[in-house]
């Protein structure tokens, strides 16, 4: 057990006027489970890593565990303490195999040899993933790899657990086994854990006082208006109202046919027939793992597939890659892979030379920028955003392109609220000008309603239109 | 045998054949090296490329060597065949050596510190994710209506972006799961180094310089 105090805590970054937290004060009790949220760039991730130990303080005595100051906890007894579960699942891993994982894990916390079968059988059951204990950590999905990195701080046992937006990709009965597993933990074994999410559904009826974080200061919100906030995230909110079967007489743009798709020797799609219409906003939902990704790294021919796959009719193997890639393009599920220059405003300009220029003007442009609360960035180095940010500086720069179809892995991940809002509204309006062919996968659903009109489900290894019987 | 062992002998052997001239040597090592790949089951398509791609240098240096008119036969040999052991010995040395256990063996026989041992790991198993990473810069580029060809500078400038990025990420990871620098750690698994391992490396060593000795001229 132990109680995460935190006491006029500033923090700037390097070269930058504004503090992102501004004489913070808190306190996490200790054996609770404490909700934090607050808009993209809020400061969420730089809190949780700052609590981790991950980057240095700035005063010492700011952060205390039970009192003792942070600083204080020789390294060696750090990871006892405190331990960090990461947005993105697979960049937490040193190692090749869940198994060695886990033993690299206990040999840094100095367990005896003997004892470390038994601990990692032990964490591997508690999260109930012992059928991957042998597995290839970066052939797994990303439900799967939160769920080992789970059982590794669950084996290393220490006593408070940050988590930054663990569900950020991560489909909703994966996230509600981890969910019921971390409440297990509090309650059980008195952990303290401080988790950060945007996406505040199936909290209810566990968390009290939501704390939000909001131009560097933290308030705790009262029941209240802790129960109100979540209201916004109520199931019966996130219908998708206006999505209807594909009718015979809409054109096919893209035509798999007897397409199978394979993760080494697993098979994610059975061999099946599968059409995308044009100009329809077409999403895509399944679990973890599945193969929503892959489908659409096959899509632009990045992955291998079995069957053929037509675009407009012909064969896309058979179209030259550069022009393929200007007519299907591909919004990553990482910001970082479709960044190619150094500052916000270089992308732009790059999108802006070889995109839409009649319909994306300077001054629409300038004005998107605005809306999305991007116009201060616009010279800051794209890596340095906030992964929010990036998510939608990326969105901005693939609309500028405008391919005809454009696949969207993720676009809402990581985005706020109004984020989502903002976005929805504007990838709507750009939709409906420019007659795109829209592909989504979303694990999250608020907000895509005035937009979805056909789902396309993935399951038990078939991809099958809502509406539509076999 | 232990890895740092294995590793330890390759190399003396190397180093040795470069600075004799005895092609007989040369040609029981090759024997040696391929009658032990043959025994570990390398695959025949990597045994063909461990064969063709240093021929095919190999045939070329001596070519050039033989056309200046200088170089001897004999030496001419030699240099043919030490780049065939050079190879041979490299192919049963990665083939037969799993890098996680080179890891462990250089940490715990060696005593290297863990920093490095673990550097050289991360290092190995970022290999093939830099060739995904390449080939998804480029269609990233493709999509933006932008070419990176092979010699883009654009192209690396991303890579090693991308590389300095994980890097980070890397040593974030690490930390998160404990690990401390220079910190001592448990072992839960031992690399063994049995008595044989060094009657093995020092009969190999004393029939190299028996081998050597006798050769020379």
């Amino acid at each position: 057990m132990a109680t995460v105090t935190i006491d006029s805590l500033t923090f700037t970054y390097p070269k930058r006027t504004h503090p992102v937290l501004d004489d913070l004060a808190v306190t996490f009790p200790a054996g609770k489970f404490s909700l934090l949220t607050g808009v993209s760039g809020g400061g969420k991730s730089t809190l949780l890593n700052l609590i981790a130990g991950l980057t240095p303080l700035p005063a010492p005595g700011a952060i205390r565990f039970d009192g003792h100051p942070l600083a204080e906890i020789p390294a060696t007894k750090r990871a006892n303490t405190v331990a960090m579960m990461f947005q993105e699942p697979s960049t937490q891993f040193t190692m090749d195999t869940v198994e060695n994982e886990l033993r690299f894990a206990l040999e840094n916390q100095r367990v005896a040899a003997t004892d470390i079968p038994a601990a990692i059988d032990e964490a591997l059951n508690f999260v109930g993933i012992a059928q991957l204990k042998h597995r290839i950590l970066m052939q797994l999905s990303g439900g799967e790899q939160q769920k080992v990195a789970l059982a590794i701080i669950v084996a290393m046992n220490s006593d408070v657990i940050l988590l930054d937006e663990p569900f950020a990709s991560i489909d909703p009965p994966t996230r509600l086994t981890l969910l019921q597993k971390l409440m297990t933990l509090c309650t059980q074994q008195h952990k303290t854990v401080i988790l950060a999410d945007h996406d505040l559904s199936g909290y209810a009826h566990w968390v009290d006082h939501l704390a939000v974080l909001d131009a560097g200061h933290l308030t705790l919100l009262s029941t209240e208006e802790t129960q109100e906030r979540f209201a916004a995230f109520t199931p019966d909110r996130l219908q998708l109202t206006r999505v209807t079967p594909p009718q015979d007489t809409e054109t096919v743009c893209l035509q798999g046919t007897q397409l199978g798709l394979f993760s080494g020797e697993r098979e994610l799609i059975h061999p099946q027939d599968l059409a995308f219409f044009a100009g329809q906003a077409t999403l895509i939902t399944g679990p973890n793992g599945s193969g929503k990704s892959t489908l659409f790294r096959a899509l632009v021919r990045l992955s291998h597939y079995q069957g053929t796959l037509t675009y407009q009719g012909q064969d896309i193997q058979k179209i030259s890659r550069k022009s393929y890639a200007r007519q299907v393009g591909l919004m990553f599920q990482s910001a970082m892979a479709q960044f190619l220059n150094v500052t916000l405003d270089e992308e732009l300009t790059l999108s802006q030379k070889n995109g839409n220029r009649a319909y994306f003007t300077p001054e629409r442009v300038t004005q998107l920028l605005d809306q999305l609360g991007l116009t201060q960035h616009r010279n800051q180095v794209i890596y340095s955003l906030s992964s929010g940010q990036q998510k939608k500086a990326q969105l901005l720069c693939m609309l500028i392109m405008a391919p005809q179809v454009l696949l969207l892995d993720e676009p809402l991940k990581g985005l706020d609220l109004a984020s989502i809002q903002t976005t929805m509204h504007i990838l709507t309006s750009v939709q409906r000008d420019l007659g795109l062919t829209l592909i989504l996968i979303s694990h999250q659903l608020s907000g895509l309603d005035g937009l979805v009109t056909h789902h396309l489900r993935l399951m038990d290894h078939r991809l099958l239109y809502e509406g539509v019987t076999e | 045998m232990n890895p740092t062992l294995k590793l330890a002998l390759v190399l003396i052997i190397a180093l040795e054949i470069s600075f004799t001239q005895v092609w007989t040597v040369n040609v029981v090592l090759l024997v040696v090296c391929f009658i032990l790949m043959i025994a570990y089951r390398v695959k025949i398509k990597r045994l063909l490329w461990l064969t063709l791609v240093p021929l095919f240098f190999a045939t070329a240096l001596v070519w050039s060597l033989s056309l200046q008119g200088s170089a001897s036969a004999h030496f001419l040999i030699v240099i043919f065949t030490r780049m065939f052991v050079y190879v041979y010995m490299g192919g049963v040395f990665t083939q037969t050596t799993e890098p996680l256990m080179l890891t462990r063996s250089l940490e715990q026989n060696a005593k290297l510190p863990s920093k490095f041992a673990y550097g050289f790991l991360a290092a190995f198993n970022l290999m093939p994710k830099i060739r995904t990473e390449v080939a998804t810069i480029r269609a990233a580029a493709l999509m933006r209506g932008q070419v990176l060809h092979v010699w883009s500078p654009q192209l690396y400038f991303k890579v090693i972006l991308v590389a300095m990025n994980w890097s980070d990420q890397l040593a974030s990871a690490m930390a998160s799961h404990g690990f401390v620098e220079g910190a001592p750690r448990t072992h839960a698994v031992r690399v063994p180094l049995p008595t044989w391992n060094w009657w093995a490396c020092a009969v190999s060593l004393l029939a190299v310089q028996l081998g050597l000795f006798l050769g020379l001229p």
